[in-house]
């Protein structure tokens, strides 16, 4: 029975990814301009780190080729983590809205239902940046590529589920867009620096409030030493976030309201 | 009596702004934030060395402080202009007795003052708590308003080409519907050329090359007059600024009178 339960949650997944896909290419010129837009704004910081690391050397333990590792990881976790559960960082204004109604009434669950409804054309680019430094990077090969794929997946789970219990916020405090937006921010702005200058008195939150450590340290250190055991592990802590996501999103469902909103899927 | 109406935008604009304070919470969440992270970067890149490229690490973290001002404070004219213009509320401007450049001026960057003031002082807080008092202007208190008066004069007038560059790269939206890749390359660009490191820190060539350019004199001008403070160098940069905002004047009155020439208004 459990056996059929995923396998329809597989076949909805891949059916809700295919709509979107199509939304997707109905505006190619759309598609195009953002895909380039997220590439572009990625190599500007691969400028920064150039121009930095060629004045001091490693900084906070990162090499040149550490930092567009790190940059090209989170950039493909967070491209694939918005390109399947595009809604992610509108969960909170549709909560706050009353406008939850149109899933809740629908025979799948809630949660991957709003997230996957929708998917970020932009991030169609964040995606494919990832793939772009792993082929600028020297020894490319077809295991690096694996591990790479390997590592971006549980991250992307890892950023879909914190950003999903940043925005269940709202069903606690009502408008909760500054906070779920400044932690959704510190998420992805503390994964793309060296581990090394936060020092150890934010490790902490590092590894648990604010999952850095798991969407990019620990991928890093398991990259540069080929690393294939510690894989499970990384896998095993997204599925820990996403079903703390779920979880912090039923315990909310509690609370919702509806608002009586009149809304159709197309 | 023109001066009166654009004075009154301008005001208006503001006391808008200024009157729902959570407006500023997430830019200034995202201020600290980055400030933060880049004053960790800077520790990280100046362990075991005092200065980089004439910038000690107090200066280099003052330098960021002051130099996201502009993004921060006087930073997203861009969306507003080519959303008016693509769903044609521009229209509606276009009719009126006023000059539409100077008023979309007066109206946006009169609002973006409340925003700039707020960032400044998110950032002077930010900067003592982390790496102490700012370097010194160098000749007493007298000094010190010199600086910040100078840096206020930089700040805007960074702010203002920031303004016309964002209003002239908006219009091609009278060409092109899908013109955000402009706006793409040209962020990316104030972003490397002066605003997350020094030009000092480029390669020479490139920061030679990057001074011809309008790019460095909306963050790097700013920065420089309050990090490495002398009346004269101070003085020599607003008057650079003042050249590159003279010449985006007569660029966005030149992209608006080419585009304003595609616009048909029908009454209704």
């Amino acid at each position: 029975m459990r056996k059929w339960r995923l396998a329809a949650y597989g076949r909805f997944m891949a059916a809700a990814f295919a709509a979107n896909v199509k939304s997707v290419i109905e505006y190619r010129v759309n598609f195009l301009v953002q895909t380039f837009g997220m590439m572009l704004n990625n190599a500007a910081f691969a400028a920064f780190w150039a121009v930095l690391i060629g004045r001091t050397g490693a900084v906070g333990g990162y090499g040149f080729q550490d930092v567009m590792f790190v940059w090209g990881l989170v950039s493909t976790a967070f491209g694939l983590a918005h390109i399947l559960a595009g809604n992610v960082r509108q969960l909170g204004r549709i909560i706050m809205e009353g406008s939850l109604d149109v899933y809740l009434l629908q025979p799948k669950d809630a949660l991957l239902n709003v997230l996957l409804s929708k998917t970020d054309v932009g991030a169609w680019g964040d995606l494919l940046y990832g793939f772009v430094v792993l082929g600028l990077l020297p020894g490319l090969s077809l295991e690096r590529l694996a591990l790479f794929c390997a590592l971006a997946v549980p991250a992307a789970v890892i950023f879909a589920s914190a950003f999903a219990m940043a925005e269940s916020l709202a069903f606690f405090m009502g408008n909760s867009q500054g906070i779920a937006g400044a932690l959704s921010e510190f998420l992805l702005s503390f994964s793309l620096y060296p581990e090394g200058v936060f020092g150890k008195g934010l490790r902490w939150v590092l590894y648990s409030l604010v999952p850095s450590g798991f969407v990019a340290f620990v991928p890093l250190r398991v990259f540069r030493s080929m690393d294939w055991p510690l894989v499970p592990a990384l896998w095993g802590v997204a599925i820990v976030y996403a079903v703390l996501a779920r979880a912090f999103f039923g315990l909310g469902l509690k609370r919702y309201e509806s608002g009586n909103r009149m809304d159709t899927r197309v | 009596m023109r001066a009166r109406l654009y004075s009154v935008a301008a005001s208006t604009s503001l006391r808008e702004r200024t009157m729902y304070l959570g407006n500023f919470t997430a830019s200034m969440l995202t201020y600290g934030l980055f400030v933060f992270i880049f004053s960790r970067v800077w520790a990280g890149a100046y362990a075991g060395r005092s200065e980089i490229a004439g910038y000690t690490q107090s200066m280099a973290v003052w330098y960021f402080i002051v130099a996201e001002i502009t993004s921060f404070g006087f930073g997203r004219y861009f969306w507003g202009l080519s959303r008016d213009v693509k769903s044609g509320q521009v229209a509606y401007q276009l009719g009126r007795p006023y000059d539409f450049v100077a008023y979309n001026y007066a109206e946006r960057v009169g609002g973006s003052l409340a925003d700039a003031a707020v960032i400044l002082a998110e950032g002077l807080a930010v900067g003592f708590l982390l790496v102490g008092t700012p370097p010194s202007a160098g000749g007493g208190l007298g000094a010190e308003i010199l600086r910040g008066g100078l840096l206020a004069v930089s700040l805007l007038l960074a702010g203002s080409l920031n303004f016309l560059l964002h209003f002239s790269i908006s219009l091609t939206a009278f060409w092109l519907e899908e013109n955000d890749a402009f706006y793409w390359v040209y962020q990316k660009l104030v972003l490397v050329v002066g605003t997350l490191v020094p030009i000092e820190f480029l390669p020479d060539t490139v920061a030679a090359a990057a001074l011809w350019t309008p790019f460095p004199y909306l963050s790097w001008a700013p920065a420089r007059v309050f990090v490495a403070f002398s009346p004269a160098d101070a003085l020599s940069l607003i008057a650079r600024q003042l050249a590159w905002v003279a010449f985006a004047v007569l660029l966005a009155r030149a992209v608006f009178s080419l585009s304003s020439r595609r616009v048909a208004l029908n009454g209704g």
